[in-house]
C-alpha cells in the first residue's frame, strides 16, 4: 500500500479510465442515455462531453436495443464503443443485440471478425430503486459463451478493468454496483490494467473461504473483522471476474481452509454461488472439504421498495457472520 | 428370571438367519456355554451356545425358519421357575418396544453405525491416510457427522492392552468343528487363511476330540478393529478362548497362527483365570526368523482374479493339488467387498513390515514347559524351513520331504497322527 | 465497377431507364451474371436440401435477385451491408464467390464462416458483408453502427441494411431509423417487401399500406420501387447512396417484390394462391433484365446465353468444391468463441 497514491471514488475512477481511453485512442466512443449533457445518471461520465465533444460522448435516445446494436455495428467496423446502460435492468431490452449478436458474431463468422464493445451496467440494490431498477443479473450474462463479464469491487480495480475491457478484442460486460460509486480507494495515476480473468485475495485466513463479488466483498470484509474478534479467521476471495471464473484461486483457497461460503447479491437459486459450489465439488478441493458448501444470495423475490424489506432481500453483514461462524464451528 | 435365547448376528452383513438344528430339547437342562443350536450361513453352520444355565423352555423356532437377527427363539429359565410362554413373549415384546424407542432416541443423538455419508470428504481422506476405520471415530458434526478434527484427535486404543484384545476377542468368528471327549484341540490358522482350512486335517484325526477353531482378526468372519499388532492378535485369541470357557487345550497353530499359539502357550497363568496350553503343535510356524516370502504376501493381497491369485497360491504347497480346487475360488469370494483385503493389508504392514517377520517366538520356545512339536515342509517357499533349526532339543522337529508351507494339507494323515500323539502326550 | 461517367455505346431505345446512363454494357452484363449466380446458387441449395445433403433449413430468394443486385450496384468493398435470414442473394450480389458460399451451406471448414454460421449467418466481411442474421431486425442496428463508423472515418463509405417486410414492425427497425435520422448517418435502409412475413401477409401485420410510409415518421425520404426491375432498384440505390455519401442522411427504399418459393423449404404455401405465384413468376427479374439488355442493344442474345452457361459451370464447380471440402473437427467446437490472447 503506497501512501503516495491518491484516493478517488469508484465513479471518478471510471471517469478517469474513460478519459484515458478517449485520449489515447481515436476509435473509442461513449454511448448511453444522458451521459453527455447530464453527466450520467450516477455522474460517472461527468464532464467528459466537454472535454471530448459530442461526437465522442454521444447521448442516445431511449433506445436500448437500437443503441446497443449501433455499438455492436460500430465495433464490428473498427470502433471501440463503450455503451452505458443507465441501469442493468434496462439491458433486458437489448438482450437481442448483446446475446444473439455481440456474443455470437465472431463465432458464427468462423473467427473472421471480432466485436470489441464494452457494455457498462450499474447493478444491485440499496438505493430504493425497487424491483425494476435494482436487479443483479450477472449470472445471466456470465452464462453466455462469447461474452466476458467482470464486476470490480474497488476504485483501483474498476479503472484497471475498464481500461482492459476497452482494449479487449471481445465484448465485455462490466457491472458496477451502485452502492460503490461513492466509495473511495487508492487509484494509481495513468494507464494501468487489471486482468479480466483473475480473482483477488482480499484477506488471508485459515478457518474458511468466503468468495464474494461486488458490494458483498465489502460486507464480507466487515464480517471478517467481527469474526476475527471471535477467533475465526476468514479468507476472502474477491471473485471480480464472472466469466471466466478464476477457479484456480477458489480451489487453492478451499484446499487451505476446508470450508467455503459464497456470497453474492443475485438471486441465490441458479446464481453465481451455484457455479462456485459445483466448480469446487468437481475439483481436487473436494477431498479437502470439511463441511457442506454454503451460499448466501438474494431472496426468491423481486427487490422490494420498503427499506427494511430491501435489506432483507439480499445478504447483509450479519448474515455473513452467522453463516461463517456456523461453518467454522463445524455446526453446519 | 428367564434369559432370552436370541438368534444372534454372526456375520457382519447379516440381517436374517436360518435356524438349523437344536442340540438341546425343550425341557432339558443346559449349562451356560453349552452348544444350544445351529444357524445356517453361507459359510459353515454357526453353533450358538447357551447364554445361561437352566432349563430350556418356550422353544419357538424350528429348523429352516428364517428369522431376523435378534429374534427370540427360546428361553432359559431357572430350575424351579414357573414359565408361561405367552407372558414371556409379551414381556419380551414390551421390552423390545421400549428398547426400540430408546434405541431410536439414542440414534437421534449418536452416530449411526454406517460410516458412509456421515463423514466429510476431508475426514474420510484423513481416516484413509491414517488407516482408521471411520466406524470407530465418533463425529462431532451435525447428525453425528465425522469431521476432520474428530479424526485428527482420535487415538487408537493402546497396544497390547488386555482390554483391546478383549474387545477384539469378543467379535472373533469361532466354531466347534467337532465334538468329543476330553480336553479340546484349539486350531489357529495362518495369515490369509481361515478356520475352514483345518477341516481336511480333522477328517483324519483318529479319535473324536473336541475341536475348536476361530478366525483371527481380519480373517474369515472376524473383523479387524483397531490394533493390528501381534500382541493384539494374541490378546484377541486369548479373550476368545476365555469367552468360550476354554481353560486348557492342545494348541495347533499354522504359520502366523503357530506364532500366536506359541505366545499363548508361554503365558503360564493357569489357575482360575488365564489359559493353559496342554501341548503345542506348530505347523510351518512364523516368528522363528526374519525372512518371509514378501513377494508372496504382496501378490497374494493384490490379486483380484483367479488368474492373478492362482500363481501365488501354488507357492503354498509343493503339490498344489493337495490344496483343493476350491481354495482359490473361496479366497476370492471372501475378498469381495474389500474389507478382508484391507484388514489383511494392515496386518501385513504391521506384522511383516518391509518383507520381514517383525515378531519373534524363539525366546518363548527356549524352555518349553509343554510337549511341543514343530512340523515343517522341506520345500516351504513361504517361510524357509531352516528357521526351525537351532531350537531346544526338547522340541521335536518333523520335517516332511516333498511338502511345502501347508503340511496339514499336504501330509494330512501324517500330521493328524502327530496331532493325536501330541494330544496323548499332553494329557 | 459501374461506370458513372457515361452511357453504353448503343443505339437509343425508345425508353431508356435512367440507370443505364450510369452503367456501361459490361456493368449491365456483370449485374446479369450476378443475378444468374444467385439463381443457380439457390437452385443448387434447394437441390442439395431435397436430396438430404444439407442440414437445417433454407430461405431462398428466388425471384428477388434484382433487389439484391440492384441495391449493390453503387457499393464497393468499403461499404458495409447487413443482411437477413434470406441472405444468399445479398452475399453474392456483394461479390462473394460461390465455392466458399456453398461450402458454408454444407457446414464445411472451407465455408465463409468455417461451417460455424450456416445459411442464416453467411457473411463475407472482407467484402463488407457483415452477415446474414437469424433474428428478424437484428441487422438493422448493426448497419446503423457501421454507418456511424463510416461517418467517423470520413471517407465517404456508406452502410446498407437489408430487411424484409416482417422486420418493419420490430422495435429495432424503428429505433434504427430514428437514430440514423437524428445522427444523419450514411445509411440506406432497403426493405425487400415480398408481401409475406412467413405466412402473414403485410396487410395483416402492418398499420400502414406501404413500408415506405414509415419513412416520414423518421424524417427521411421513402422510395417505392419495382423490386423485380433491376433498373428501378439500381437507380433508386444510386440516388440513396449518393445522398448518404454526401452526408445528407438516410433513405428508406421499399422494393416491392415476391418470393416464388416458400418462406423456407418447410413452407406449405397455404397462405397464398397458386394464381398469385404464377402471376409473379411471369415477372421473373432475370428474364426481365435479359430482355431489357437485348432491347437496349447492350448485348446480344448469344452473350447472354453464354453468361447463363458460364454460371452453370461455375456453380457446378462450386458444388464440387464444397462437397470435397473437409468437415470441421469436433474437437474445435469452442474455437473462435473468443479472440486469441494478446490480440
Amino acid at each position: 500500500m503506497s501512501e503516495a497514491i491518491r484516493e478517488l471514488t469508484y465513479a471518478e475512477a471510471i471517469r478517469e479510465a474513460l478519459a484515458i481511453a478517449l485520449e489515447a485512442d481515436e476509435r473509442v466512443i461513449l454511448m448511453g442515455e444522458d451521459i453527455g449533457l447530464y453527466g450520467g445518471a450516477f455522474q460517472v461520465t461527468g464532464d467528459l462531453v466537454e472535454r471530448f465533444g459530442e461526437d465522442r460522448v454521444i447521448d442516445t435516445p431511449i433506445s436500448e436495443l437500437g443503441g446497443a446494436g449501433v455499438a455492436v455495428g460500430a465495433a464490428l467496423t473498427g470502433m471501440r464503443p463503450v455503451y452505458e446502460f443507465q441501469f442493468s435492468d434496462f439491458s433486458m431490452l437489448a438482450m437481442e443485440q448483446i446475446v444473439n449478436q455481440a456474443a455470437k458474431i465472431r463465432y458464427m463468422l468462423g473467427g473472421a471478425v471480432n466485436v470489441p464493445v464494452v457494455f457498462r451496467m450499474p447493478t444491485g440494490s440499496g438505493l430504493g430503486g425497487a424491483a425494476q431498477h435494482s436487479q443483479s443479473l450477472e449470472a445471466w450474462f456470465a452464462h453466455v459463451p462469447g461474452l466476458k463479464v467482470v464486476e470490480p469491487s474497488t476504485p483501483h480495480d474498476v479503472k484497471g478493468m475498464l481500461l482492459s475491457a476497452i482494449a479487449d478484442p471481445d465484448p465485455v460486460i462490466l457491472f458496477e454496483h451502485k452502492l460503490l460509486y461513492k466509495t473511495k480507494g487508492p487509484v494509481p495515476e495513468g494507464d494501468y490494467r487489471v486482468a479480466l480473468d483473475k480473482a483477488a485475495l482480499r484477506r488471508a485466513g485459515r478457518d474458511l473461504t468466503i468468495v464474494a463479488t461486488g458490494i458483498m466483498t465489502h460486507r464480507a470484509l466487515e464480517a471478517a473483522s467481527i469474526l476475527a474478534a471471535e477467533g475465526v479467521e476468514a479468507e476472502i476471495v474477491d471473485l471480480r471476474c464472472l466469466r471466466p471464473i478464476d477457479g484456480e484461486a477458489i480451489v487453492a483457497s478451499v484446499k487451505k481452509t476446508t470450508r467455503l461460503l459464497a456470497v453474492y447479491e443475485g438471486v441465490k437459486t441458479l446464481g453465481l454461488g451455484a457455479e462456485i459450489s459445483a466448480l469446487v465439488a468437481e475439483s481436487e478441493a473436494f477431498d479437502y472439504l470439511d463441511a457442506p458448501i454454503l451460499r448466501l444470495g438474494g431472496a426468491e423475490a423481486p427487490i422490494p421498495y420498503s427499506p427494511v424489506l430491501e435489506k432483507a432481500a439480499v445478504p447483509q453483514v450479519d448474515d455473513i457472520v452467522a453463516a461463517a461462524r456456523g461453518l467454522a464451528q463445524g455446526r453446519v | 428370571m428367564a434369559s432370552e435365547v436370541i438368534l444372534p448376528r454372526v456375520d457382519m452383513d447379516m440381517a436374517t438367519g436360518k435356524m438349523g438344528r437344536w442340540f438341546v430339547a425343550e425341557g432339558e437342562r443346559v449349562r451356560e456355554g453349552q452348544l444350544l443350536f445351529e444357524i445356517e450361513t453361507d459359510k459353515a453352520a454357526m453353533e450358538v451356545e447357551a447364554p445361561a444355565s437352566g432349563v430350556l423352555r418356550g422353544v419357538r423356532a424350528r429348523v429352516g425358519d428364517v428369522l431376523p437377527v435378534g429374534a427370540v427363539v427360546g428361553w432359559i429359565v431357572g430350575e424351579d421357575e414357573a414359565f408361561d410362554p405367552d407372558l414371556q413373549a409379551l414381556a419380551g415384546e414390551l421390552r423390545a418396544l421400549l428398547g426400540s424407542s430408546a434405541a431410536l432416541a439414542e440414534r437421534a443423538s449418536t452416530p449411526s453405525a454406517d460410516a458412509r455419508g456421515r463423514a466429510t470428504p476431508l475426514a474420510r481422506r484423513l481416516a484413509r491416510e491414517r488407516g482408521l476405520d471411520l466406524a470407530d471415530v465418533a463425529g462431532s458434526g451435525p447428525n453425528g457427522r465425522v469431521q476432520a478434527l474428530d479424526v485428527t484427535l482420535y487415538e487408537r486404543p493402546a497396544r497390547a492392552e488386555p482390554s483391546s484384545g478383549a474387545a477384539q476377542g469378543a467379535r472373533l468368528n469361532r466354531l466347534w468343528l467337532q465334538k468329543g471327549e476330553g480336553a479340546p484341540l484349539v486350531f489357529i490358522h495362518g495369515f490369509g487363511a481361515d478356520l475352514n482350512g483345518w477341516r481336511p486335517l480333522l477328517a483324519h484325526l483318529p479319535a473324536p476330540r473336541p475341536a475348536f477353531a476361530l478366525d483371527l482378526p481380519g480373517h474369515g468372519g472376524s473383523p479387524l478393529a483397531g490394533d493390528s499388532s501381534f500382541a493384539a492378535l494374541v490378546g484377541a485369541v486369548r479373550a476368545a478362548l476365555a469367552g468360550e470357557g476354554i481353560r486348557a487345550a492342545h494348541l495347533v497353530g499354522h504359520s502366523l497362527g503357530g506364532a500366536v499359539a506359541a505366545a499363548l502357550a508361554a503365558e503360564r497363568m493357569g489357575g482360575e483365570s488365564g489359559f493353559r496350553a496342554l501341548s503345542l503343535m506348530l505347523i510351518a510356524p512364523a516368528g522363528l526368523g526374519p525372512e518371509v516370502n514378501s513377494a508372496f504376501l504382496a501378490g497374494f493381497l493384490r490379486a483380484r482374479s483367479e488368474a492373478s491369485l492362482t500363481p501365488w497360491m501354488r507357492l503354498l504347497a509343493a503339490d498344489p493339488v493337495s490344496l483343493g480346487a476350491a481354495l482359490v475360488k473361496t479366497t476370492l469370494r471372501q475378498r469381495e467387498g474389500g474389507a478382508l483385503v484391507e484388514a489383511q493389508t494392515r496386518l501385513a504392514e504391521s506384522l511383516f513390515p518391509d518383507g520381514v517377520q517383525a515378531f519373534g517366538i524363539r525366546h518363548w520356545l527356549a524352555d518349553p514347559a509343554t510337549p511341543t512339536k514343530i512340523v515343517v515342509g522341506a520345500e516351504d517357499q513361504i517361510i524357509p524351513p531352516r528357521q526351525s533349526e537351532g531350537l531346544s532339543g526338547l522340541i521335536a522337529i518333523h520335517r516332511f520331504a516333498g511338502v511345502g508351507h501347508m503340511p496339514h494339507l499336504e501330509a494330512r494323515r501324517e500330521v493328524a497322527r502327530l496331532v493325536e500323539e501330541l494330544a496323548k502326550a499332553g494329557g | 465497377m459501374p461506370d458513372r461517367a457515361g452511357a453504353a455505346h448503343a443505339p437509343h431505345a425508345a425508353h431508356r431507364p435512367a440507370v443505364y446512363f450510369r452503367l456501361s454494357s459490361s456493368d449491365a452484363l456483370d449485374a446479369l451474371r450476378r443475378m444468374h449466380r444467385i439463381r443457380r446458387f439457390e437452385e443448387a441449395a434447394e437441390e442439395s436440401y431435397v436430396r438430404g445433403l444439407s442440414y437445417g433449413t433454407m430461405h431462398l430468394s428466388i425471384g428477388q435477385e434484382a433487389t439484391a443486385v440492384g441495391v449493390c450496384m453503387p457499393l464497393t468493398d468499403a461499404d458495409a451491408i447487413t443482411s437477413t435470414h434470406r441472405g444468399h442473394g445479398h452475399c453474392i450480389a456483394k461479390g462473394a464467390e460461390l465455392g466458399p458460399m456453398f461450402a458454408e451451406f454444407l457446414g464445411k471448414e472451407t465455408g465463409y464462416c468455417k461451417g460455424r454460421g450456416g445459411s442464416m449467418h453467411i457473411a463475407d466481411p472482407a467484402r463488407g458483408n457483415l452477415g446474414a442474421n437469424g433474428i428478424v431486425g437484428g441487422g438493422l442496428p448493426i448497419a446503423v453502427g457501421a454507418a456511424l463508423s463510416a461517418k467517423r472515418r470520413g471517407e465517404g463509405a456508406v452502410a446498407v441494411a437489408f430487411f424484409g417486410d416482417g422486420a418493419n414492425n420490430e422495435g429495432a427497425f424503428h429505433e434504427s431509423l430514428n437514430i440514423a435520422s437524428i445522427w444523419k448517418l450514411p445509411i440506406v435502409f432497403v426493405c425487400e417487401n415480398n408481401q409475406y412475413a412467413m405466412s402473414t401477409a403485410i396487410a395483416r401485420s402492418t398499420a400502414v399500406r406501404d413500408v415506405a410510409d414509415r419513412a416520414s415518421a423518421y424524417a427521411m425520404p421513402g422510395v417505392i420501387v419495382d423490386g423485380n426491375s433491376f433498373a428501378d432498384v439500381a437507380e433508386a440505390s444510386f440516388l440513396a447512396v449518393a445522398r448518404a455519401r454526401a452526408g445528407d442522411g438516410p433513405t428508406l427504399i421499399e422494393a416491392k417484390t415476391y418470393r416464388t418459393r416458400g418462406h423456407s423449404r418447410s413452407d406449405r404455401n397455404r397462405y397464398r394462391t397458386r394464381e398469385e405465384i404464377e402471376t409473379w413468376k411471369q415477372r421473373d427479374p432475370i428474364a426481365l433484365l435479359e430482355s431489357e439488355i437485348v432491347a437496349l442493344g447492350l448485348a446480344a442474345q448469344e452473350e447472354i446465353a453464354a453468361i447463363a452457361d458460364e454460371v452453370r459451370v461455375e456453380m457446378a464447380e462450386a458444388v464440387d468444391f464444397a462437397m470435397k471440402s473437409p468437415t470441421p473437427n469436433p474437437a474445435d467446437v469452442t474455437r473462435d468463441v473468443y479472440s486469441p490472447r494478446g490480440d
